[in-house]
């Protein structure tokens, strides 16, 4: 391997800006192209992360078929080891952009949290095992992914969308014969269809933007420090083939410990496999050309992570003993009513062990009716996805949020399933429903009911109107058998602030101990 | 740049500032015009592109609506997710048939549009009309799903129910507006034709219209008066309506009814559920305020 090594450096660099854009291409991808399926495997980066395979499995206990792809990098790391972190990973390529524009307090070998992330990985593989799955809250795709999806790419879309409605209400004509064009094509290209809402933007942002705020204390901080998947890597790494070797008769420049990005280097010029991302720098910098990579025997030693056993098992203890205060809690015993789940979730454990919280659902939604969850599903179910039906409604035909679903905590359905699945039941508020509570004619509900065989049906009544007139009225009402939550009523419902009809999770397919009292057992759900 | 400079500069860039809001009323000159027997016509047939040549026959032809040059907007009904054969939405090939028709009549500019109640791409693609209007290979028309910087508020000057709605630009500039509904069950007025139809050129919160929903209707059809209706009853819905979802409620006519008055093409398409047209609120408050005949003794009732 003793190749021109500037070569390499730049190829390392072709293949993040190849990555970093396949990312985003697959990202806009995340979204409705005309047909009921999505033909790109936009999940991908999640489902070749081998950190969340582990998470989901352990928190299941079943190998989660579904992420096979990250055996391959796992294979990978064996000979190339934490190669992933350099020359793929989406976050890394982000973190590398910014690298001239924040100067860095520590420049050289890593300092004492660089074990934190294995605490970490332990503390999240335990605690998923045990029943608190919080893997979704460090994994870097996750983070990345979410806050882009949630806050980043609608807030784009504002920022395009308000600079063209002002040229196009403050302009003259001629500035709009350049101006629309622009915008038509970057409405077909990169913007999305239409402008979403969500909860929690700023959380999810800001906890973007805490990465990028703590490269100011070294290079790649949260790489080095505190990402998961870059420990689980490191862990493959110890035993990895493709190491990089320093000089052992070299002067004291010292040019390769300050240059890498990853703190590797030590001042015997030990390159560990642990944290090297085999970005080339250092072969590229070393003024005496004494630093390669090459295909090392087993003779090397193995590095030693360099862990207090003490913080470790600490971690694992307090991994393995927090989820069991979850169960203490008031949600153990009485769910939110409101938590109202996609189609084809699993059973509320289940669902909340697999998912990754990385926001592809909610991104794909196609009526913005999924939003993040805050703390209505706990501490652990924070990100997760909700329906959210006043701000949007699931679409009876649309079957998009468990394609994307990378670890199956949303089944796949087929469209047949899914017309088939209940994720809640509608109430009427008849202090709040106009032809109840005023003797006003609307039943927009009724209308937009989406099942062939209408699930809000309306009974005719004489009532008073405020007026104290006698009039003639149509009186909605739910068929339960009939409704499956899809909250498109709740979200039509004319009247200012909350909706006179409200779904909830109540007869919801995947929890039979939320079964509505009428139902027989011989229901289609 | 000097001072007269500046001003000249000044005032043309605030120039969309200052506009105000536009008023559109039609006088009670245009509604006298009308006092012969309008003609509704109604044909019969399984090829639906023949079905709408023959219609418009008795009309005058399309080039009674559509002059040379002229922009035109086609507004058909394609509100829901749902596919041709449900009924829910205008038959793609009725759509795709008078837009060829207004292309040959030397239109400039043909603009299809909907504001849907379901998700917008899936009503437009699985409405089957955008599969029609892209094999349209003609850059005279374009079909687009609405902008929402283009609904502007406009005034209802003979407005009993409503008196300021949010309209969509381009469906009140254009020289000719046709209006395209499916004729289909309703809740609450019974029957959705054209008058209703004409909500999908509305912005804002349609849901407000169904308290009152005839006269609201009407008081719409003051300021969106299409040149022409031609009501899609090829399959009508009689249950489960507006969008139905179950083949056993659609009834499959192979009708297509026209008319230059709107509320007499209404009234006649009633005709097809077995209805009267007194029993439409809709209809009968537009006959009220002048808007066109509901009486069927007093129309001119074709068979083309």
């Amino acid at each position: 391997m003793k190749k021109k090594s500037t070569k390499l450096r730049y190829w390392r660099r072709l293949c993040q800006i190849f990555c970093f854009f396949l990312f985003l291409f697959l990202f806009i991808k995340t979204d409705y192209s005309g047909e009921n399926e999505i033909e790109y495997a936009v999940n991908i980066l999640f489902r070749i992360d081998p950190f969340l395979a582990a998470s989901a499995s352990l928190a299941t206990k079943t190998l989660v078929a579904l992420m096979w792809p990250s055996l391959i990098f796992i294979g990978l790391t064996f000979f190339l080891g934490r190669f992933f972190c350099g020359w793929i990973c989406p976050m890394g390529a982000l973190l590398d952009s910014t690298h001239g524009s924040i100067p860095h307090v520590n420049q050289g070998y890593k300092t004492k949290y660089n074990s934190l992330k294995y605490y970490l990985l332990g503390f999240l593989l335990i605690a998923a095992f045990f029943g608190l799955p919080a893997a979704g809250y460090l994994d870097p795709f996750s983070i990345l992914v979410r806050s882009m999806g949630l806050s980043l790419y609608p807030a784009l879309n504002v920022l395009v969308t308000s600079f063209f409605t002002f040229t196009y209400q403050q302009m003259p004509e001629w500035v709009n014969m350049l101006t629309e064009p622009v915008y038509a094509f970057l409405r077909t290209t990169v913007l999305p269809f239409r402008q979403n809402y969500y909860e929690l933007t700023f959380l999810s942002f800001f906890i973007l933007l805490s990465i990028f705020a703590l490269e100011r204390l070294e290079r790649r901080f949260f790489c080095r420090n505190v990402c998961p998947v870059g420990a689980f890597y490191a862990i493959i790494a110890r035993f990895s083939l493709l190491r990089g070797k320093g000089g052992t008769k070299c002067g004291k420049c010292r040019n390769c410990m300050t240059v890498c990005r990853m703190g590797a280097i030590d001042e015997e010029r030990h390159i560990s496999p642990l944290d090297c991302n085999l970005c080339m720098d250092c072969v590229d910098m070393c003024p005496g050309n004494k630093i390669a990579f090459s295909w090392q025997p087993k003779t090397v030693a193995t590095p030693a992570f360099g862990l207090s056993r003490r913080t470790f098992i600490s971690s694992l203890a307090i991994g393995a003993a927090l989820p069991f205060f979850l169960d203490t809690r008031t949600m153990a015993k009485r769910p939110d009513p409101f938590l109202i789940r996609p189609p084809g979730a699993l059973p509320e454990d289940e669902f909340l062990g697999r998912c990754v919280r990385c926001g592809e659902c909610m991104k794909v939604c196609i009526g913005n009716g999924l939003q993040p969850t805050f703390l209505s599903a706990g501490l652990e179910g924070i990100f997760s996805p909700r329906l959210q039906s006043r701000t949007g409604y699931c679409e009876y035909n649309c079957t998009l949020c468990g394609q994307v679903c990378p670890t199956g905590a949303l089944t796949e359905l087929t469209l047949a399933q899914k017309h088939a699945t209940k994720i809640g039941n509608v109430f009427f508020d008849k202090n709040r429903c106009l032809p109840y509570a005023k003797g006003i004619p609307c039943i927009v509900c009724e209308e937009h009911c989406p099942t062939p065989d209408k699930a809000i049906q309306f009974r005719e009544a004489d009532v008073l109107n405020s007026k104290g007139e006698k009039v003639a009225v149509k009186q909605p009402y739910v068929v339960d058998e009939r409704c499956v939550g899809c909250g498109i009523c709740e979200a039509k419902c004319p009247l200012p602030g909350p909706s006179a009809v409200r779904v909830t999770s109540a007869g919801e397919s995947r929890n039979p101990r939320n079964a509505l009292p009428a139902q027989s057992q011989s229901l289609p759900y | 740049m000097d001072r007269r400079d500046f001003m000249k500069q000044v005032l043309l860039w605030s120039a969309g500032i200052s506009t105000s809001i536009p008023s559109f009323r039609i006088g009670p000159e245009l509604l006298a015009a009308e006092k012969v027997p309008p003609v509704v016509s109604h044909a019969k047939g399984k090829d639906y592109y023949a079905l709408i040549g023959r219609v418009l026959e008795p009309l005058g032809g399309i080039g009674k609506f559509v002059k040379t040059g002229e922009n035109v907007v086609i507004k058909p009904n394609m509100a829901w997710d749902r596919n041709p054969d449900q009924g829910a939405n205008t038959h793609p090939f009725v759509v795709k048939a008078l837009v060829e028709q207004c292309l040959e009549a030397g239109a400039k500019k043909i603009m299809v549009f909907d504001r849907t109640c379901n998700e917008q791409r899936r009503c437009y693609v699985n409405s089957g009309i955008q599969q029609a209007m892209e094999s349209i290979k003609d850059k005279r028309l374009k079909y687009y799903h609405p902008d929402q910087r283009k609904f502007v508020p406009v005034n209802i000057e003979r407005g009993k129910a409503v008196n300021r709605l949010e309209i969509y630009k381009d469906a009140l500039e254009a020289d000719t507006y046709i209006n395209v509904p499916i004729a289909k069950h309703h809740s609450l007025i019974k029957l959705t034709l054209g008058l209703k139809n004409s909500m999908g050129v509305l912005g804002g919160n349609r849901g407000n219209m169904h308290h009152n929903l005839g006269q609201k209707l009407a008081d719409l059809a003051t300021v969106i008066r299409p040149k022409l209706t031609v009501i899609d009853a090829t399959r009508i819905l009689l249950r489960n309506g507006p969008q139905g979802g179950d083949l056993d409620d659609v009834k499959i006519l192979d009708t297509v009814v026209a008319s230059a008055d709107p509320v007499a093409c209404d009234a006649f398409a009633t005709t097809l559920f077995d209805i009267r047209p007194d029993e439409i609120d809709s209809t009968v408050a537009a006959y009220k305020m002048g808007l066109g005949e509901m009486d069927l003794a007093r129309m001119q009732i074709i068979q083309a």
